[in-house]
């Protein structure tokens, strides 16, 4: 049974990706964030008209980049990407849930949109106020809110992507 | 020796005696979920604490957990964010909290959500003989008494590798749930506050419009 929910959701969003993000011309966030800190998200994800609860652990740092982390209702890890400051992205872990591609095509995108203070025009995130944001693609729309957030200086190996293989 | 000496010494400075592991559990168990079925309902207050290698804090959520009858469940994060999960043996509804508005999910394979509520159940009415096809149980008591599952399937094992169910030695609070998984990173369910035998409020466990938690709390005399 387990198996079969797997695979049905692996299939599920594989099909996903390889659908392309639609234009877009939503109004774009304006939200500032700590440069160093660490952010809780509470987000829901609906699919295909199904919905699923994530919590998301966003590390930043104002050198090492930012590192978002998705577990699901019982805290497993189903997603966990580092964008370094130069903008390029590192999967270091994913799940049946969330492969390698989905997260860095769509994960990594959402974070940026939201957190990474200047948007490009093909962000389709709408700031409905300062701790609640929506993503709408064509094919998902991301319901997210910003719980709690705690400023200061994070680890840096949260930062490093060489510590992937240590996962 | 030195290591030995530097063993002893913890043992000795915790206090508690070390766990021993338990040869023929059956008797064991049998005596837990003899005790556990002369409840009906149990409600508990729970920290929930994600472990995970590179944070130096443990990401913490709070909530409470109510059990009743035969096979109901209301697991409800209480913070930092609001949500609400409700299970029986037929179904199970999600409720989550979005600017002062309750919302109900439309689930996306619930079966699977509706399975692992009912094991919870399961594990806290101490029927532990109906989660043998799923799981490997052992037992080890001392000063606590732990009770670990190691899932049977392989598929399951490769993200979680057990649960332990920690309880005091006679059963008579269950004190954390740890799940373990193969990376060395685990959550952690502790648990406080544990009442047995209350009765709970109608709309508790309903599934279209559950009652307010704090109007549960407070009907049956534990508001905070």
């Amino acid at each position: 049974m387990h198996r079969n929910f797997l695979v049905l959701l692996l299939v599920w969003f594989a099909a996903g990706c390889v659908t392309p993000p639609p234009p877009v011309n939503a109004p774009r966030p304006v939200a500032s964030f700590q440069p160093d800190g660490l952010v809780t998200q509470r987000a829901v994800l609906t699919a295909r008209g199904r919905q699923f609860a994530l919590n998301g652990y966003l590390a930043q740092s104002a050198t090492g980049g930012r590192r978002l982390i998705l577990t699901e209702v019982f805290g497993h890890v189903v997603a966990d990407v580092l964008v370094k400051p130069d903008g390029t992205v590192h999967v270091m872990r994913s799940s049946r849930l969330f492969h390698p591609a989905w997260i860095e095509r769509y994960v990594a995108a959402d974070m940026q949109c939201i957190f990474g203070g200047a948007p490009d025009a093909a962000c389709p995130v709408q700031m409905l106020s300062a701790t609640h944001f929506v993503v709408e693609r064509r094919w998902y729309k991301l319901d997210l809110q910003i719980v709690e957030t705690q400023p200061g200086p994070q680890p840096t190996e949260l930062f490093d992507e060489a510590q992937k293989a240590k996962l | 020796m030195v290591a030995l000496t530097m063993a002893l010494a913890a043992v000795v400075m915790a206090g508690d005696p070390p766990l021993r592991p338990v040869a023929d559990p059956r008797p064991i168990l049998q005596d837990l979920q003899r005790k556990m079925s002369s409840f009906d309902s149990v409600y508990l207050e729970f920290t929930q604490e994600r472990d995970l290698k590179l944070f130096a804090e443990p990401l913490r959520s709070e909530g409470v957990m109510l059990i009743g009858r035969p096979d109901q469940i209301r697991w409800e994060t209480t913070g930092p964010f609001q949500s609400i999960l409700l299970g029986d043996h037929q179904s199970v509804a999600q409720f989550e909290r979005t600017d002062g508005v309750w919302k109900k999910l439309k689930l996306g394979f619930p079966q699977m959500l509706r399975r692992v509520m009912q094991q919870m159940v399961q594990m806290n009415q101490g029927k532990l003989d109906a989660l043998t096809s799923d799981y490997t149980i052992s037992v080890a008591t001392g000063s606590l008494a732990v009770v670990t599952l190691v899932p049977k399937d392989e598929t399951v094992r490769a993200m979680l590798s057990s649960i332990e169910v920690k309880m005091l030695p006679d059963f008579s609070a269950t004190r954390e749930v740890v799940m373990n998984e193969p990376s060395g990173e685990f959550t952690r369910i502790i648990f406080r506050r544990e009442m047995r035998g209350v009765k709970f409020p109608p709309g508790t466990f309903d599934q279209t419009t559950p009652r307010d938690i704090a109007a549960v709390k407070a009907d049956f005399g534990n508001a905070p």
